[in-house]
């Protein structure tokens, strides 16, 4: 089981959206991480083959995934960003649709579609139109039909969003049950969601990988320290603009600054030094766009 | 797949108002059809309307019914003369005219016949040229239509001498000269009006189909489910190929269920008498396409079906390219107007209705090609547009699913 990606490139006119990113996957998690526009989806596209690359290969177990064509399609399940289901369907009717065009027989079908619904805590929507489920309800029908056909590569484009913190921490751990024995790759902004159940996670920026390992790895490897800071609120404002700063937090004496830097902040020997998270790291690579309000920790 | 392909159709709330739609104007062309010949003038002179009034009139011609022979003829010409002759006919009171008028119902479709069989020429309809007949001039009834067909091809002064061929001149002449005569005549008031209004019934069902078929492939796009079809593994082979299944079955299904409507109201209501007779014994008169009713009927309504088929293969095809279910609704609009708008062009005439005549619209009112003279010579090879429109249609229907494939299948999704 081994999804490889060589040299990869994806060009749209001027723009690389993916530009030469290499990596190879095997079972387990992965963490796609990366800032709004930074390539993750258009990547997951590639590996489900919707879209075809500028240059570069993917592999799976040494075969090309496009001449493969539908022998790879049967072991890709794929949840995307803009989850579309057809809005007069059931969810029952909507899996088992799903199931006929992933080619599973009918009784098959019907039997996954049962369990999958199940699993997912839909058994008493199933026979409720998809246009009227809630967002987390869609999402979770979006899972159920990603895993119809038990996939051995299971793409999740930025499955967490819109959802509430109750939901989201559900999700995650459905697909952390859902990891065994095949490779999930989940592309967020949020880096709550793959902090604990990522195997692996690549950080994705302006069409690269520009870092990877594990949480901890991605946390030891980053050169600047942790640091907190109390201010009076007045000066806070010139923090902000000097350091990365990942939290703000209003205390009674003044503001708690949380300071990306690696010598303690000007001026301030009371500074402490804090243990880093995976969210400094992300500020860190993607601070320039927090401000932006796309780098949603 | 088929099935989801179909349901996914009519799940949507609009699908079934098109249907619903379609139903109720196919029963409203069904109920204008049979009305409009459901009259019958009493002895009194006064009009009754109404079932019982369609099968006055009915039995009425039903009892000249029979091969119109000279004999037959001379009869109907006499019939004729009597009834002109009595005071009532020339009466000028409304009431006594009505009264004559209705002495003559039963022979009121063969003294149309008449009318046009005797007409001074191929291109004049006169009403009362029945009036002017003798009993002796029975005999020319038959030959007298080939005469009409030769002199109007020979009369340089209205354009048909210049507008058809020699081999098309001579392809016409012997087509009429072919239709077996003494035909036979009967009632065939449901076959007139079954035809006559057949174009009413092609053009809701064309609508409907259309917007019926436009969301088929589109709709993946805008409802964003494109991502998870075609990373499905049949998204770009059989899955495709179920859509284009469920648009086939969709169309042959809403056609032929809407066409049995249809046909068996107003037949059933009319009655199917004259299925036999040729196209004609009837105001169908100039066709020289030697057919009975019942074959003419079958031939348009396969005709129509050929046209619905590729029009919806054209939709899905448009919808498919561009993504647009509007762009598919518009499709079957703009096939119906494209004749209007050629007509207008300022071209050679007689270009101008070869290219009307092969257009999908055309497919659509057949019962109007039957009297059109639309011809085709290849090489010495002459025939009617019907037959080359038919084999054109079914040709091209069957060419545009796997456009329809390869077009669907290498989408990339943006």
């Amino acid at each position: 089981m081994e999804l490889k990606i060589t040299d990869l490139t994806k060009q749209f006119k001027e723009v690389a959206a993916v530009d030469g990113v290499s990596c190879t996957m095997t079972g387990g998690v992965y963490g796609l991480l990366g800032a709004n526009g930074a390539g993750k989806t258009t990547l997951m596209r590639m590996l489900c083959t919707l879209n075809t690359p500028t240059s570069g290969q993917i592999t799976w177990d040494g075969q090309d995934i496009f001449s493969m064509a539908e022998a790879y399609r049967r072991i890709l399940g794929y949840l995307p960003q803009d989850f579309g289901y057809y809005p007069d369907f059931t969810v029952e009717d909507y899996m088992l649709y799903i199931a006929s065009i992933k080619g599973l027989r009918p009784v098959v079908a019907k039997r996954r579609t049962a369990e999958l619904i199940r699993q997912v805590g839909l058994d008493k929507a199933s026979g409720r139109k998809m246009k009227k489920l809630s967002g987390g309800m869609k999402r979770r029908a979006g899972i159920a039909q990603a895993m119809l056909n038990d996939p051995q590569i299971l793409i999740l484009d930025e499955p967490t969003a819109g959802l509430d913190p109750t939901e989201r921490i559900r999700f995650r751990n459905l697909i952390s049950e859902l990891s065994e024995e095949r490779i999930v790759l989940l592309s967020t902004h949020i880096v709550s969601d793959v902090e604990y159940i990522a195997k692996e996670i690549l950080l994705m920026k302006d069409g690269r990988f520009i870092c990877r390992g594990t949480a901890d790895e991605l946390i030891a490897s980053m050169p600047e320290r942790v640091w907190s800071l109390t201010v009076p609120k007045k000066e806070a404002e010139g923090y902000l603009r000097r350091y990365k700063v990942s939290n703000v937090k209003a205390v009674p004496n003044g503001a708690q600054l949380r300071i990306l830097s690696a010598e303690p902040p000007a001026g301030m020997q009371s500074a402490q030094l804090q243990e880093a998270t995976l969210e400094d790291v992300f500020l860190y690579h993607f601070g320039e766009r927090s401000g932006d309000g796309n780098g949603e920790v | 797949m088929v099935k989801y392909e179909i349901k996914k159709v009519f799940a949507r709330r609009g699908g079934v108002i098109a249907l619903l739609i379609m139903l109720v104007l196919t029963v409203y062309t069904c109920w204008f059809a049979t009305n409009s010949s459901s009259e019958w003038v009493n002895e009194n002179g006064d009009t009754e309307t109404g079932y019982h009034a369609m099968v006055k009139k009915r039995e009425a011609q039903r009892a000249w019914s029979g091969i119109l022979d000279e004999e037959k003829i001379r009869r109907v010409i006499e019939e004729n003369l009597r009834i002109t002759s009595t005071p009532e006919y020339n009466s000028k009171d409304v009431r006594l005219s009505n009264i004559a008028f209705g002495w003559g119902q039963g022979i009121h479709e063969i003294r149309g016949l008449l009318n046009h069989y005797f007409a001074v020429d191929f291109q004049t309809s006169d009403y009362y040229r029945a009036n002017s007949l003798t009993p002796d001039m029975a005999g020319e009834f038959y030959p007298n239509r080939i005469r009409l067909l030769k002199e109007f091809l020979a009369d340089e002064a209205n354009g048909s001498y210049y507008r058809f061929s020699d081999a098309e001149k001579d392809w016409m002449i012997r087509q009429y000269e072919a239709l077996k005569t003494p035909f036979y005549v009967d009632y065939m008031q449901g076959w007139d009006n079954v035809l006559t209004y057949y174009p009413t019934v092609s053009m809701i069902l064309i609508m409907v189909l259309g917007y019926l078929m436009a969301g088929i492939f589109s709709n993946e796009f805008q409802w964003k489910s494109d991502s998870i079809f075609f990373s499905s593994a049949h998204g770009r082979n059989s899955a495709i190929r179920a859509k284009l299944a469920a648009g086939f079955l969709i169309v042959t299904a809403v056609y032929w269920a809407a066409i049995l409507v249809y046909s068996l109201t107003v037949l059933g209501y009319l009655g199917f008498y004259g299925a036999s007779c040729p196209l004609q014994a009837s105001g169908r008169w100039k066709s020289f396409y030697n057919l009975t009713n019942a074959q003419a009927y079958l031939i348009v309504i396969l005709g129509g079906y050929i046209g619905c088929v590729f029009i919806a293969f054209l939709t899905m095809l448009i919808s498919a390219c561009s993504r647009s279910t509007v762009l598919g609704v518009m499709t079957p609009v703009l096939i119906i107007f494209l004749p209007n708008f050629i007509q207008n062009l300022s071209f050679d005439a007689v270009i101008i209705d070869k290219i009307l005549a092969l257009l999908p619209a055309r497919l659509l009112e057949l019962n109007m090609e039957l009297v059109y003279f639309d011809l085709f010579d290849f090489g010495g090879f002459v025939t009617g547009a019907l037959p080359v429109a038919i084999a054109l249609y079914v040709i091209l229907s069957a060419a545009l699913p796997p456009v329809i494939y390869r077009e669907y299948r290498r989408k990339e999704i943006m």
